[in-house]
């Protein structure tokens, strides 16, 4: 469900995960489809790179020799500018980086298109603009070396793979024509052995039909395994090595830390605000009032009464306005009795109504039952607030394949056109999520439907954290 | 026997109480004194509630849902489970909030002589200690907040929409478990105005009719939980 979402150009996934594949796997006309050009392809960026790699290494070789003996006859009078030797030699090899790079990239989306897998980009970022530094940084990129590794291996492979396709596929045809071309070679017939022997061409028919399955199937099996046999050799060269993936993983978790920690603070400064500009004040209204009706109790008693009648009122509104903040930081309801009980409550309170669907065997860790209980509250206020819609549904379920995981989903038929830029709070959900590795998909086209669906890996979560009863 | 015992004490109802907060529970205490009530018990705890219950027998129990050690709902359990020891023990729950939940929870262990409350409402003294007498002589008290949730979840019902204006007000005080007579003191209209309406929710609703208070009241509320 989340892969065609995450095409669509509405949806704005956040927080990566590593190479994801389609569901299905990519049957036999894809396969072939794939297969077939990798020869002309592997021709092809053969010859360019190595005449582009030929050129380079003259040019080179020209460079270093004139560049060598004219800095060294300069050194004997000031002192020499070894770089310019190592710039020069760069800017030779870039072109052969561009090409690496564009190659490996049409290589990436036709395994994507064809074979139904998304490759992420394997490069460190280009810091600077500039072509020579840009051109620095390609040279000393791994990912750029074993595109060029991939791409003239392209040549050998595309040739084997060529070859066992078109076998594979005239396999099944060798059956037809067979029985006829038998008696041409085999006048006498074909021994089989132990006296049998193929010798009516009513035998070689019967045999045919008996072959005919059985290659077509081997045929099959034949280039469905050539095609994950290339997505291995994908694997070890087009994808972001173990190391770079590592490296990116570290990148995301220093960021959503920080940000986790930033929502920690905000949110502190928000509890502050709220009880600052409400229940303070209105307690020292209320301290005040009572203070005037202690002091006029003898001399005015009928205004005393009044002030503090006034003062009832006040600290009712002032505990209902306590419990509402309250129940914002953390709802007694969804540590006693879980999601199951604490969502429909938050549907009942949104002024929009609400259909609520919670599908869970069992009570979740608490960190996941937080993060989605407040996901699902956000998306509700966004709706009431700023959606106008005039209904809303909530689903929530675990799904066990094919992964652990909690898929929360949000959809309102409002006016779409959310953005988590707007600060609806939508960032902050997705920050919190990602904090715990999960992501946040919204889908909001101008006109509607709004759809957020947040997906929430369980299988690293501890259980242990809930307190026990 | 029971009901003899009632009667006679009336005036004075025997109350234990079970809250964790000292402040509160004295506070509690002293209203229910000033009002003629006896608090034979006070307790701090869950299991205590339960000593006490079983102990004094009294006529009816103030409950509040947080409590020690765990400080989430081992209030409510207890009082589920000293209705289950002592059968015919009337019970008012306390919350900090209205879960319905909670309140469905309450009731499914028997709706006569039950109470859900907010614990605010005890600030409005005259309403709190007829709400404790009501519950005490077998009726049901809920919470308007958890009965307007209740209410919520069914915005859509075709049945609930087709009630007028005023059926959906009794509707709600009915839920809240006013008897028709609260009713009809709080609408300002006649009994036999607020008799017609009931009469109308329930066809509406396709409910059976009921004399008792609480049965009526637990028609209402089986239908709007389902």
């Amino acid at each position: 469900m989340s892969e065609p979402m995450a095409d669509s150009p509405h949806v704005k996934p956040s927080g990566a995960v590593g190479p994801a594949r389609s569901s299905s796997p990519a049957g036999l006309g894809a396969s072939a489809g794939f297969l077939l050009p990798n020869l002309l392809l592997g021709i092809f960026w053969f010859t360019a790179l190595v005449t582009l790699i030929l050129i380079s290494g003259f040019l080179a070789i020209g460079w270093i020799v004139v560049m060598g003996v004219t800095l060294g006859v300069l050194s004997l009078i000031r002192k020499p500018k070894w770089h310019m030797l190592i710039g020069g030699l760069t800017l030779m090899i870039a072109p052969v980086m561009w090409l690496c790079v564009s190659g490996a990239q049409i290589e990436r989306r036709r395994v994507a298109k064809f074979l139904g897998y998304r490759v992420p980009s394997p490069y460190q970022q280009l810091a600077q603009r500039t072509v020579l530094a840009s051109a620095h940084t390609r040279a000393g990129d791994p990912a750029v070396w074993r595109d060029l590794a991939y791409l003239l291996l392209l040549l050998p492979v595309g040739a084997a793979e060529f070859a066992f396709v078109i076998g594979a596929f005239a396999l099944p045809l060798v059956t037809i024509v067979l029985p006829m071309w038998l008696f041409v070679a085999f006048p006498e017939g074909i021994p089989l052995g132990q006296g049998v022997q193929i010798d009516t061409p009513l035998e070689a028919l019967l045999i045919a039909i008996i072959a005919l399955p059985v290659l077509a199937l081997v045929g099959y099996l034949l280039v469905i395994g050539m095609s994950k046999a290339h997505v291995t050799l994908d694997q070890a060269l087009l994808w972001p090595s173990k190391r770079a993936r590592l490296a990116q993983r570290v990148e995301e978790l220093t960021e959503s830390r920080s940000r986790a920690v930033e929502a920690t603070i905000a949110e502190r400064r928000r509890i502050e605000r709220d009880l600052h500009d409400g229940a303070q004040q209105r307690l020292i209204s209320l301290a005040m009032g009572l203070g005037m009706a202690k002091e006029k109790m003898v001399t005015d008693p009928e205004t005393a009464q009044e002030l503090v009648e006034e003062a009832h009122g006040e600290v009712k509104r002032t505990l209902a306005e306590i419990r509402n903040l309250v129940r914002g930081i953390h709802p007694a309801v969804l540590s006693d009795r879980g999601l199951d009980a604490a969502i429909p409550a938050l549907a009942v309170r949104c002024p929009v109504p609400v259909e609520v669907g919670v599908e869970l065997d069992e009570r979740l860790p608490e960190a996941a039952e937080t993060t989605s209980y407040f996901m699902v509250a956000e998306a509700l206020t966004n709706i009431a607030k700023h959606s106008g819609a005039s209904e809303a549904q909530v689903f929530v379920r675990r799904e066990h394949k094919p992964q652990n995981r909690l898929v929360i989903e949000v959809v309102d038929n409002g006016k779409g056109g959310a953005e988590p830029e707007d600060g609806t709070g939508l960032a902050g959900l997705a920050d919190r999520l990602a904090a715990l590795d999960g992501r946040l998909f919204i889908e909001s086209p101008p006109g509607g439907p709004t759809r957020v669906q947040a997906e929430l890996p369980l299988g690293t979560l501890k259980t242990t954290t809930r307190g026990t009863l | 026997m029971r009901s003899a015992l009632k009667s006679s004490a009336q005036a004075s109802l025997r109350v234990v109480i079970a809250e964790d907060s000292g402040l509160l529970r004295e506070g509690l205490e002293r209203l229910l004194a000033d009002a003629g009530l006896d608090v034979v018990a006070k307790v701090g705890d869950g299991p205590g509630l339960i000593a006490a219950a079983e102990q004094h027998r009294p006529d009816i129990a103030i409950v509040d849902v947080r409590m020690p050690p765990g400080y989430r709902d081992e209030g409510l359990k207890a009082a589920i489970e000293s209705r289950r020891r002592v059968p015919n023990l009337c019970v008012l729950v306390l919350s900090q909030y209205v879960e319905e939940r909670y309140g469905s929870e309450l009731l499914e262990s028997g709706a006569a002589g039950v109470g859900y409350l907010l614990k605010d409402r005890v600030a409005d003294v005259p309403d709190f200690i007829a709400a404790v007498r009501d519950v005490a002589s077998g009726g049901t008290v809920l919470d308007p907040e958890a009965v307007d949730q209740l209410l919520s979840r069914h915005r859509r019902d075709e049945r609930l929409t087709a009630l007028t204006r005023r059926e959906w007000e009794v509707l709600s005080l009915m839920a809240e478990g006013r008897s028709n007579h609260a009713i009809a003191k709080g609408l300002f209209v006649t009994e036999g105005a607020v008799e017609k309406h009931v009469k109308n929710i329930f066809g509406k609703l396709g409910l059976a009719q009921s004399d008792a208070d609480h049965r009526r009241v637990m028609a209402v509320l089986t239908y709007l939980r389902g």
